[in-house]
């Protein structure tokens, strides 16, 4: 009755959950070292005061909320991308969407403890509840965050429901697991339409969901009036750095997959070209937006603004600003424009970079903004303390764990769209591209 | 409802910082361990705010006292998540220490730079702890602070004259840093009383708020011959 | 496995498959809960409450849409599983 997974075609996709080998317990161990470090210093934290951090008056926020917008940005990498590659129907789809979801969910949990990490007195975080205000932007996030959330876990698993029935069917471990999850999917087609209707109206829902949380983000700092923050460009600009971010971080995740798992078979080269093209389009999007918003500062030249400029062009983050224009523009742009550099190597480092030079962007957003305030009275300088760096590499630590966890009990592509595909795709693209072909006009006559 | 406001004559003003003490002893700010005031942790409600140049007060400048503007249209309000900082009918930007959450989000959106953090669990040596004004709440780690207008005081004042059944005085209301300026360059009272001597202050030519074009109507104001 | 146990194994499986979706709804009707208290908050303090007012309309019909297709894919599934069951039932006796 049982189904044996080693006959499937799709085998390189059901083998990392049967068969763990000893590299996984190793990485799992070494990762769940790096949490429980960083769980420490978080209680250490807890403990003596945010003192522990490098934080002080002016520079009240540190690498907590720098962390928070870039893992969040992160998080647009795949609801985003998925939603957008599924609705605009583009068949190299099929072995993306599931990793590009899985980060989104992931990630999204990450940062959003963010804020809860960099509070004072966590012990109260529950009074948002009792005596919260909407009108905060931060409740604003709390919001809109929640609602991405959910719906990016919903969107997540409901495209897998197939998925979990196939390794319900194939039996072994986590019966009752896999069979509570799988919701008593049996590959009808009835099911088939409810499924596809309810994924319809979810990726329609999302896009503008994954918009939003963003641009509130970006609110936390444009609704105040601090020199630098004050923007109405913001938003946007926020958003298209997330998916910037977003679709750098899901390349790496791809590649690392792809030579762990020896998804080569799945994972083309053509998927790295075709995702390096969308990774080019965002940089070049991205420094249009970098561009006007610091012409407008420096050509107006108001005194405040310009201070927190210089301090970006000439001054203590220098260094920063620069590495981050080369991070972001210039590698990118030069190992993405030329088709003898766009090979998986080249597309790997790229994506490296952005998502360096979009962290050194969340960086240069929130710092200089914060060391110099409009009076003269205090001048800052933030060192980020070990606490600070612990709990940075923690959140990466956690990020990796999750996925490595994640990917022993679902598979990391989708395998019912893999079939699909091969099933039908051609045939379906096939009679697409010709209905959009010129009629003859001669037959008509 | 009387509208609570303080002037500062920068022209009478000497600089002496003697408000700055003042207000820390009323107010059991904390005392803040040297090398976590070089690392920009030190805690005070009235500062003096002075021009550096490469580490020495720059040529022709002001020493200013600066405290909470306690503005009328107050940019850490409108952020604050949890009601912990409201601005009351008086016209007092309060802090509600026991609610805070200690995001931080008002100290960064306050154009002054006005409120301070509690980095870690304030500490007085044994001495100073038997000096601790009973008036005045202690904080705790993870919240914010800032000047209140010695609020606190208003409260007796109120009672006082709620007792012998009159309204408050001019000048009843003093804030600390008031009552210990030697040069007398501050005045506090009702702004919205045309007999007080703050009104009279107030209307003085000299009379400006510290950037106003911000729109956050300071109840601070300075008085000054230059600018 | 025997087919009475089999069943019995799914109906349990079915009981906590139902639970998990009656939890979501738990969540999204907390969450109105929450939203509705802070408006409130904000009326009674006289704090910007169109603020309040009008986020809460954006955010609140979002969550319902989210249970609302979780159910409907929940309950869309289940009906065909019980079509299956019972057509198999048939063919046995």
């Amino acid at each position: 009755m049982e189904k044996d997974y080693k006959k499937e075609i799709d085998y390189p996709l059901y083998k990392p959950i049967y068969e763990t080998g000893k590299g996984f317990y190793i990485a799992l161990f070494i990762l769940l070292a790096i949490a429980a470090w960083a769980a420490y210093m978080y209680i250490r934290q807890v403990t003596y005061g945010l003192g522990v951090t490098g934080m002080n008056v002016p520079v009240s926020w540190g690498f907590y909320i720098v962390n928070f917008v870039f893992f969040i940005g992160i998080s647009h990498a795949g609801t985003l991308i998925s939603a957008i590659l599924r609705l605009s129907k583009a068949e190299w789809r099929r072995p993306i969407t599931r990793m590009a979801e899985v980060i989104t969910a992931i990630v999204l949990l990450i940062g959003g403890i963010h804020p809860i990490i960099d509070l004072g007195r966590p012990d109260r975080v529950l009074n948002i509840f009792t005596a919260g205000r909407l009108q905060s932007p931060l409740l604003w996030d709390v919001t809109s965050i929640t609602a991405y959330f959910t719906a990016s876990t919903v969107y997540l698993y409901l495209p897998m429901i197939p998925d979990i029935a196939r390794l319900r069917d194939h039996g072994g471990k986590l019966r009752w697991f896999y069979n509570f999850l799988s919701w008593g999917w049996h590959d009808t087609p009835r099911q088939k339409k409810v499924l596809e209707r309810a994924i319809n109206i979810l990726m329609v829902i999302v896009i503008p969901i994954a918009v939003s949380v963003h641009t509130v983000i970006s609110y936390i700092f444009s609704m105040t009036l601090q020199p630098g923050w004050h923007s109405t460009i913001f938003g946007p600009y926020f958003v298209v750095g997330a998916i910037f971010s977003g679709i750098a971080a899901l390349i790496i995740v791809m590649i690392t997959f792809r030579k762990v798992f020896h998804l080569e078979g799945y994972l083309k080269e053509i998927h790295f070209r075709y995702l390096g093209t969308l990774l080019l389009v965002m940089s070049l999007l991205w420094f249009y937006f970098t561009f006007s918003e610091y012409l407008t500062g420096v050509f107006a030249a108001e005194p405040h603004e310009m201070r927190t400029i210089m301090y970006k062009f000439t001054g203590p983050f220098a260094i920063f600003f620069w590495g981050m224009v080369v991070c972001n523009f210039i590698i990118p742009v030069i190992f993405l424009s030329f088709k003898k550099l766009k090979k998986i190597p080249g597309i790997l480092f790229a994506s490296i970079t952005v998502v360096i030079g979009m962290w050194l962007e969340r960086l240069i957003i929130v710092i200089p903004s914060l060391a110099n305030p409009r009076l003269p009275l205090h001048r800052g300088i933030y060192i980020p303390s070990l606490t600070e760096w612990s709990l940075f590499i923690g959140a990466v630590a956690l990020f990796i764990l999750g996925y490595m966890v994640f990917s022993k009990f679902f598979p990391i592509i989708s395998i019912w769209e893999i079939e699909e595909g091969r099933k039908e795709s051609a045939q379906i693209v096939k009679q697409r591209v010709e209905s959009y072909m010129p009629e003859n006009v001669n037959n008509k006559i | 409802m009387p509208k609570w406001a303080m002037v500062i004559d920068l022209d009478k003003c000497t600089g002496c910082g003697a408000c700055m003490s003042a207000c820390k002893l009323e107010n059991n700010i904390s005392i803040v361990k040297p090398e976590q005031a070089n690392k920009g942790r030190v805690m005070f409600w009235m500062n003096i705010m002075q021009e550096y140049e490469d580490g020495i007060p720059a040529e022709n400048s002001r020493r200013t006292p600066k405290l909470c503007f306690q503005c009328d249209k107050p940019p850490c309000t409108k952020v604050c998540p949890v009601h912990a900082t409201y601005l009351n009918p008086e016209g007092l930007v309060g802090q509600v220490y026991h609610r805070c959450i200690g995001c931080r989000y008002c100290m960064a959106a306050c154009p002054y730079t006005a409120k301070v953090f509690n980095w870690y669990e304030p500490e007085w040596d044994s001495s100073m702890k038997e000096c601790l004004n009973p008036h005045v709440s202690l904080r705790m780690k993870g919240v914010v602070e800032k000047c209140s207008f010695c609020a606190h005081r208003l409260i007796r004042v109120k009672e006082n004259a709620a007792a012998e059944d009159r309204e408050i005085r001019d000048e009843e209301f003093v804030p600390a840093c008031m009552e210990n300026c030697p040069a007398d360059a501050i005045y506090f009272g009702d702004i919205s009383n045309k007999n007080t001597k703050v009104y009279k202050a107030a209307s003085n030519h000299r009379a400006f708020r510290m950037m106003e074009e911000l729109g956050t109507e300071p109840k601070v104001i300075y008085l000054s011959q230059r600018e | 496995m025997k087919n009475s146990n089999k069943k019995y194994f799914l109906n349990k499986i079915f009981i906590f498959q139902t639970i998990s979706v009656t939890l979501i709804w738990v969540l999204f009707i907390g969450i109105v809960l929450w939203v509705s208290n802070l408006v409130h908050l904000s009326i009674f303090w006289h704090d910007q409450r169109g603020i309040s007012i009008s986020i809460s309309l954006v955010a609140l019909p979002i969550f319902f849409t989210l249970a609302s297709v979780l159910t409907y894919v929940f309950i869309g599934l289940h009906k065909e599983e019980k079509k299956l069951m019972s057509k198999e039932k048939g063919e046995e006796e």
